[in-house]
């Protein structure tokens, strides 16, 4: 078993991102696509699914640079699995930020939280309101 | 001055005469106390009421005499007991017998040993007459249920 | 393995991937519960990393408070720093550090243990400082290596190695609380007492007691089966009271019940001499007796036997004469018969005396017996309840030894006796109830055969057991004469608030005086003495008995009164006897005397108790004793003096001063008994 770098998401921002949707619309003032109907968005190992979407394009380079997800997101690497009532994925700060009733797994650990701000970059995390943790013991049989 | 027969016709006493089975300690005191409530109150297995008697009976020397020697003892008896309407087990009523015998023991060994049987077999019978005197003070209330 | 979860305020996981709670974070593994300010995860190191304050509590209650601490998610190994362990919430041991062990072992370095309440600024009343302490949860015991015992910070008692049990523990191998007796016989002593667990059913205690004048060992052993227990107590001494001679005594007893309502006993009692009892304060015995029992019981039958050996320490009787050896075997079985109750049965008895020679001194007698009853009971009308009926008893005697009666007697005694009963009941005001019952008993019996000697039945009670008894007799070998009646009437008064007051009168009128009965026993002549026995019952705890017999000039023969106050805080018992002069008893003098012993909780932590007995017609005291307790959360202390006056040739009275002080909060009895004051300060 692989030393899970507990409580960090293993995804790169950096990877290009495509959104598969039952439906699309844009808003040329701002300049964001609203995704809805079972939205999934890939980006290398990392899918994302979510009830809406919409994606912020950065104006100076066109590319995607935020995606905001609501109503009830799953999060799925390899190695972890997320869930939350909405998240907020910033590609260029590289933070993913899922509020309302996170609950990650991780092998067999899992964490759960009001609120949870996670540094793709650094791989460090933040965990706040009745956070609980269960986990389990290194190196068991 | 208001007092009437226990058992006369009609009377409370009939709801306890031959009602009552009852389940004594499988010891000699507890057979002389069986005895002693069967001769008072009559004796019926198939009764509709239970009585549930348990017996503790210590033993005291009393008189200590001068030259050190125990002439006295003193049984002290209590026996706390149950009545109880059968089958179903409610209980109707409960209290403790509480009484003492004494007995000698200046004669000889033999003597002392059948002062001492017999002390216990009239604190047996005391202690049945004292849950008797309760039931038939009771029987009116038992009448009436 | 189950899984460790954490719950915390916020948790934050650095680029090292530990993970990092704060605010109150809690962390619970398999039963047990940690809490603290801050807890650091690292899951490569497999370490917990934990910040004060911490409150640890184990699966099976103890307690450990720390500062700081390192351990494994199991919370199973690791160090605490600045910890405190508390034992069922009584025992605290504080340490500089504790590390625990495979989640069994807290080992404490530095450490000070009490089970006395600890306040800032005051040194607690007890506590012992030690190098070490390992607490083993597993044996439930406690190991302290260097250990220094301080009463209020002044240190008393340096103890290189020490074992306790910890208050967990109900039974444990170890020693007991050390006892001081003083006597003036035995000077000043101290026992030693050594308790050893030999399974779970069996136990030894050995009790060294060594004083100036005495060295002796006692012991008691005790094993229990499913149906059955014997326990045994005993004791070897040398002492300067007989010197050059090995004293000692036994006492055994043991019960087996083989199948309901059969139950075999056995007793055994022996004594080196006749001093050795009131010397070391064992028994007030002065007859001791060994014997085995049998009895078998069922809702209509008894069978009772047992054979006894007896021997004696009174001045004026001879053992061989006692007579030391009797035994006895009796059946009874009553039955329902022609609408009454038919009684019958039979006795085998037999009485052994060793002295050589003839008369009542060397007599032996056997007997064999056989009896048949038979009584109808019948309500009349106005609710008269008569019963009546007849019985007939045979007896064949063998009297060897004894010129006065021929070899062989055959008896018969054939009686007939009718009981009329007249119960009565009021109802007064406020559900009181009033009983009133005459009693009228008529019997008549008549004895047929030769004269036999008179060993059953020379010490005869009158009470209300035996006012309606076909005899007061309580053996078989003399028996009522002629006719007589036996008059009684009983009330009884049962309020609604508990209280209870009950009477009982009764007088026997004979036809022809009994020559068998002594003055003593109120019995004798053509009528009886009074007999009058009452009985009183008041809700606060409070019991009166009494019962007295006396003559017609205001007389009084054997009385007895006894009185009982039990409450929450006072237990108290005081008893009264008189008894005349009865020579066929074998009571050369009168006894008047009155008994007191009661025991007072002052306050939760203060009890007084005093017990004496007083011989009114020598007008001295027998005993006398007074003792106080104190106790509080963590100590007692019971200082008790006793003094027995009984005084023989060569016993001269004797005082015992007893000391005990026992340290609470090691096993299991004694635990919380008195919650702990506040903190003054």
């Amino acid at each position: 078993q692989t030393n899970l770098n507990l409580g960090s998401i293993d995804a790169d921002p950096s990877l290009p991102v495509e959104v598969t949707a039952e439906s699309l619309s844009v808003d040329q003032q701002t300049g964001e696509a609203r995704f809805s109907g079972n939205v999934v968005i890939g980006q290398g190992d990392l899918r994302l699914a979510a009830a809406e979407v919409i994606v912020v394009y950065s104006e100076a380079s066109g590319e995607i640079a935020r995606l905001r997800a609501s109503g009830g997101v799953t999060f799925v690497t390899p190695t972890e699995a997320a869930e939350a009532q909405a998240a907020d994925y910033d590609l260029t700060a590289g933070t993913l930020t899922l509020t309302g009733e996170v609950l990650l797994t991780q092998g067999a650990n899992a964490l759960s939280a009001n609120r949870m701000v996670v540094n793709l970059t650094t791989g460090t995390a933040q965990l706040d309101g009745q956070v609980r943790t269960v986990l389990a013991p290194q190196g068991t049989p | 001055c208001g007092f009437t027969p226990v058992y006369a016709p009609g009377g409370p006493g009939e709801v306890l005469r031959g009602q009552v089975a009852y389940a004594t300690p499988a010891t000699p005191a507890g057979y002389r106390l069986r005895a002693r409530l069967e001769d008072r109150l009559g004796r019926n297995e198939g009764a509709p009421l239970g009585l549930t008697v348990t017996l503790e009976i210590a033993d005291e020397a009393t008189a200590i005499g001068a030259d050190g020697a125990q002439t006295r003892f003193t049984l002290l008896g209590r026996a706390p007991w149950r009545l109880e309407s059968r089958p179903d087990g409610a209980v109707i009523a409960e209290g403790v017998a509480d009484a003492f015998t004494a007995y000698s023991a200046t004669g000889s060994t033999v003597a002392t040993e059948a002062a001492a049987r017999d002390a216990r077999d009239r604190l047996a019978v005391i202690l049945a007459d004292q849950i008797v005197t309760r039931l038939l003070a009771l029987s009116p209330d038992l009448a009436a249920r | 393995q189950g899984t460790a979860s954490l719950v915390a305020d916020s948790v934050t996981v650095d680029a090292a991937g530990r993970l990092i709670a704060e605010g109150n974070v809690e962390a619970f593994y398999d039963g047990s519960r940690l809490s603290a300010a801050r807890i650091v995860y690292d899951q490569a190191a497999d370490r917990l990393s934990i910040d004060g304050p911490i409150f640890l509590q184990g699966p099976d209650g103890e307690i450990v408070t720390a500062e700081r601490a390192e351990l494994d998610p199991r919370l199973e190994n690791g160090l605490l720093r600045g910890a405190r362990l508390v034992l069922e919430r009584q025992l605290q041991l504080t340490a500089g550090r504790i590390d625990r062990i495979d989640g069994r072992y807290s080992a404490l370095t530095r450490t000070a243990a009490t089970a006395c309440q600890v306040c800032d600024g005051r040194a607690p009343l007890w506590e012992i400082r030690a190098a070490q302490v390992v607490h083993d949860e597993v044996e439930r015991q406690l190991y302290f290596e260097n250990a220094t015992f301080l009463i209020r910070g002044v240190p008393v008692l340096w103890i290189p190695a020490m074992r306790l049990p910890d208050p967990t523990v109900e039974r444990a191998t170890g020693l007991l609380v050390p006892r001081i007796r003083t006597t003036d016989r035995l000077g000043l002593g101290i026992k030693l007492p050594y308790f050893v667990t030999l399974g779970p059913s069996r136990d030894l205690t050995l009790t060294p007691y060594l004083s100036r004048e005495t060295t002796s060992v006692e012991a008691r052993y005790r094993e229990a089966w499913l149906s059955g227990e014997i326990e045994a107590t005993g004791a070897v001494s040398r002492d300067s009271l007989r010197p050059g001679e090995v004293r000692g005594y036994l006492f055994a007893d043991g019960e087996w019940r083989l199948a309901p309502g059969r139950t075999l006993t056995f007793g055994l009692e022996a004594s080196s001499d006749p001093d050795y009892l009131t010397d070391y304060g064992i028994s007030d015995r002065d007859r001791l007796t060994s014997f085995v029992g049998y009895a078998a019981v069922t809702a209509d039958s008894l069978a009772e036997a047992h054979l006894a050996y007896h021997r004696t320490f009174r001045e004026d009787e001879v053992d061989g004469a006692l007579p030391p050896w009797e035994g006895r075997a009796a059946y009874e079985r009553r039955m329902a018969a022609f609408g009454g109750t038919l009684t019958f049965g039979g006795a085998a008895e037999a009485l052994l005396r060793t002295t050589d020679g003839t008369g009542d001194l060397a007599r032996d007698v056997a007997r064999a017996g056989a009896f048949a009853g038979w009584q109808r009971q019948a309500i009349l009308p106005a609710g008269f309840v008569l019963s009546g009926g007849g019985s007939v008893e045979l007896g064949f005697y063998r009297i060897a030894d004894d010129p006065a009666f021929d070899r062989t007697v055959t008896r018969v005694t054939p009686a007939v006796q009718a009981t009329l009963r007249w119960p009565l009941i009021a109802r007064g005001t406020g559900g009181t109830a009033h009983l009133l019952e005459p009693l009228l008993a008529v019997a008549w019996s008549t004895n047929r055969g030769g004269a036999v000697p008179n060993e059953d039945s020379a010490v005869v009670e009158f009470d209300e057991g035996n006012l309606d008894a076909l005899t007061r007799y309580p053996g078989e070998d003399a028996r009522e004469d002629g006719a007589r009646v036996a008059v009684g009437l009983s009330y009884t008064l049962i309020a609604a608030d508990g209280t209870e007051l009950g009477l009982t009168a009764g007088r026997i009128y004979r036809a022809e005086a009994d020559t068998g009965f002594d003055l003593a026993s109120g019995l004798n002549g053509l009528s009886s003495d009074w007999l009058l026995s009452a009985r009183l019952d008041l809700p606060l705890g409070i019991t009166a008995r009494a019962r007295t017999v006396f003559d017609d000039d205001l007389e009084f023969d054997k009385t007895e009164a006894r009185l009982a106050w039990a409450s929450p805080t006072v237990d108290l018992s005081a008893t009264y006897v008189y008894l005349p002069v009865a020579r066929s008893e074998g009571r050369e003098e009168s006894i008047a005397e009155w008994t007191v012993d009661g025991r007072w909780q002052v306050t939760p932590s203060w009890s007084l108790a005093a017990e004496g007995r007083y011989d009114l017609s020598d007008a001295r005291p027998v005993t006398a004793g007074f003792g106080v307790g104190w106790r509080n959360e963590c100590v007692e202390v019971d200082v008790s003096i006793s003094r027995s006056y009984t005084s023989g040739e060569e016993q001269d009275p004797t005082t015992d001063f007893g000391l005990e002080v026992s340290l609470l909060g090691f096993s299991a009895e004694g635990v919380g008994a008195v919650p702990p004051g506040r903190c003054r300060n």
